[in-house]
């Protein structure tokens, strides 16, 4: 027999067990679990945890053996986005040292992917845009060296971070526009979607400040038939949808964007059933095989924008055909990996969990995650 | 604030049933802008505007109350209504501040048969309130209409910005222009 004592402070006292002698477990030691390594399924899902909206949260996923591996604390509205050599998670947040009262401050934290442990951080101007994630709210240039965000007071403007330096660079204002695409070749540009319906890009300076900005011609109609701000993109050219179900691909290789004319996706018979695009994240490219993801719902109308899906549909970029049509799992995020055999992931806004899909030639359902977060919008694959 | 609906499939049906009460309800027009607030001026077409409405002792199910997602004046409100959180549609909780801008929504009061334009004014300043959350969004538009935006804090411009309910204020009819 072993007397075994254990403290527990003042008021508590002193509480002793004395172990039966056979059979007893081993005594154990407290670890911190390690991270497996990363692989092209790992998601990180973004969760603004809306009922206590002060302390959102990442939740990073093993897509492979839908396996729960941690978390990222992201702050007030937080928002992520990864590195582009997948070394460093980025989040930007907004604290209040008094949780809902004092000084606004608005950071960069660096997270380490490999370890999910905090890094750094960089102070930025507090005018990050409070809102739901969005992936264009947080993005990086091709080649790593800025980092771009989102900001509104409500007036729009781009908060340039040189992660480099890591330092507060710039604030280029983008009024009447949202949302950031980078340029997929040049390291200086980004774009903006705006409300007159064309694309403006911005250049900029060594340093990160404003050179030069160039608008595209109205392209959409943003009363009629406004494009939602998830974009994808094959090279630099980059696919954006409307809300009625218009491709429009946006080619931003040159500093002026020009824009192709946009085809439906879909058919006399899909428009009578009115089908309709819907969802936040509603959209996924995968590049090699050019084929895109997206959320549809029937019964589509004014104010169905963000409904989630009741169909899956796959559809051939090259020849702008529907290929399949999936379960929708109330999908209202989608983001598929760029591997050979790649799997799309889904996000379910009623069950708040997680659906995989084989997305291959012959794109099939795989299974469920169920559980993952409380009210998350966004995902992101590693 | 325009914020994720847990209960989004009860609201995406609910949608689709007043969107389709208000029939052609459909398009947005030029915006004119009124401080730091984009106000829609909307050329919609009022055919049929009264076909379906709730008239009150028409025989029709009592129609929803200010507590209830469904409430008419919640057409593209996203947020917890203060109705639920100590406030009223018009009036910010006790101890909270009411937020300095805010997005607009164009809603048909089945009553009355006519389209007014909503205020959707947060209040602030305390955690989120918790309680009745709801998300709809006739006539919400991305960002780069940022007057008719549900997806961002509307706290975003007081000093104290945390965001803890949504009012829905009615700031007169909207005008027609054809």
């Amino acid at each position: 027999m072993r007397r075994i004592c254990y403290a527990f402070g003042l008021a508590m006292g002193v509480l002793c067990i004395t172990a039966p002698g056979r059979a007893e477990l081993p005594a154990e030691t407290l670890t911190v679990a390690k991270l497996p390594p990363s692989n092209a399924h790992r998601l990180y899902v973004s969760d603004i945890t809306i009922q206590h909206i002060v302390d959102n949260r990442l939740h990073v996923i093993d897509g492979e053996h839908f396996k729960y591996l941690g978390q990222v604390s992201t702050g007030y509205a937080g928002q992520s986005t990864l590195s582009r050599d997948r070394r460093e998670l980025y989040v930007t947040a907004t604290y209040f040292p008094r949780l809902a009262r004092g000084e606004r401050t608005d950071v960069v934290e660096i997270h380490d992917p490999n370890t999910l442990e905090w890094r750094a951080e960089i102070l930025i101007p507090p005018r990050r845009a409070q809102a739901l994630p969005y992936q264009g709210i947080v993005r990086t240039s091709v080649d790593g060296r800025w980092l771009f965000v989102q900001n509104a007071t409500p007036a729009a403007s781009v908060t340039v971070v040189d992660l480099k330096a890591r330092k507060f660079a710039a604030e280029i204002p983008n009024p009447g526009c949202w949302i950031i695409i980078p340029s997929e070749t040049a390291a200086d540009r980004f774009s903006t979607i705006c409300g007159d319906g064309s694309l403006q890009t911005m250049v900029l300076n060594h340093d990160g400040t404003l050179k030069s900005k160039t608008k595209s011609g109205r392209f959409f109609d943003p009363d009629a038939d406004p494009v939602y701000v998830q974009s994808q993109h094959l090279g630099d050219r980059h696919y954006l949808v409307s809300f009625q179900g218009k491709v429009f691909l946006a080619d931003l290789s040159q500093e002026t964007p020009t824009i192709e004319a946009p085809w439906s996706l879909l058919s006399q018979a899909d428009l009578k059933r009115k089908w309709r695009p819907g969802g936040y994240q509603l959209f996924a490219v995968h590049r090699d095989s050019k084929r895109m993801f997206i959320g549809m719902h029937k019964n589509g109308a004014e104010g169905t924008h963000k409904n989630p899906a009741d169909e899956i549909w796959v559809i051939d970029l090259a020849t702008k055909k529907r290929l399949a049509r999936l379960p929708g799992h109330a999908a209202v995020a989608l983001v598929v990996s760029q591997t050979p055999e790649p799997r799309l992931y889904a996000l379910d806004a009623v069950k708040m969990a997680l659906a995989k899909f084989d997305a291959g030639a012959k794109p099939k359902f795989l299974g469920r995650l169920e559980g993952v977060a409380e009210s998350a919008t966004m995902l992101e694959l590693h | 604030m325009k914020w994720f609906d847990q209960l989004f499939e009860r609201s995406a049906r609910k949608v689709a049933h007043s969107t389709s009460r208000r029939g052609t309800l459909a398009r947005l027009g030029k915006y004119l802008v009124v401080g730091a607030i984009a106000l829609p001026v909307l050329p919609f077409d009022r055919v049929n505007r009264d076909a379906h409405a709730l008239a009150p002792g028409g025989g029709k199910k009592k129609a929803p109350d200010e507590s209830q997602c469904e409430y008419w004046r919640y057409c593209a409100l996203d947020g917890f209504l203060c109705s639920c959180c100590g406030g009223t549609t018009s009036s910010c909780p006790p101890g909270t501040e009411m937020s300095k801008v805010a997005w607009i929504g164009t809603c048909r009061n089945p009553v009355d048969g006519k389209d007014y334009l909503i205020s959707y004014n947060d209040c602030c300043g305390k955690n989120a309130c918790g309680r009745c959350l709801c998300n709809f969004n006739l006539g919400d538009r991305p960002a780069y209409r940022m007057g008719l935006h549900n997806d961002i804090n509307w706290c975003m411009a007081n000093t104290s910005n945390m965001f803890h309910c949504t009012t829905s204020v009615i700031i007169g009819l909207a005008e027609q222009h054809s």
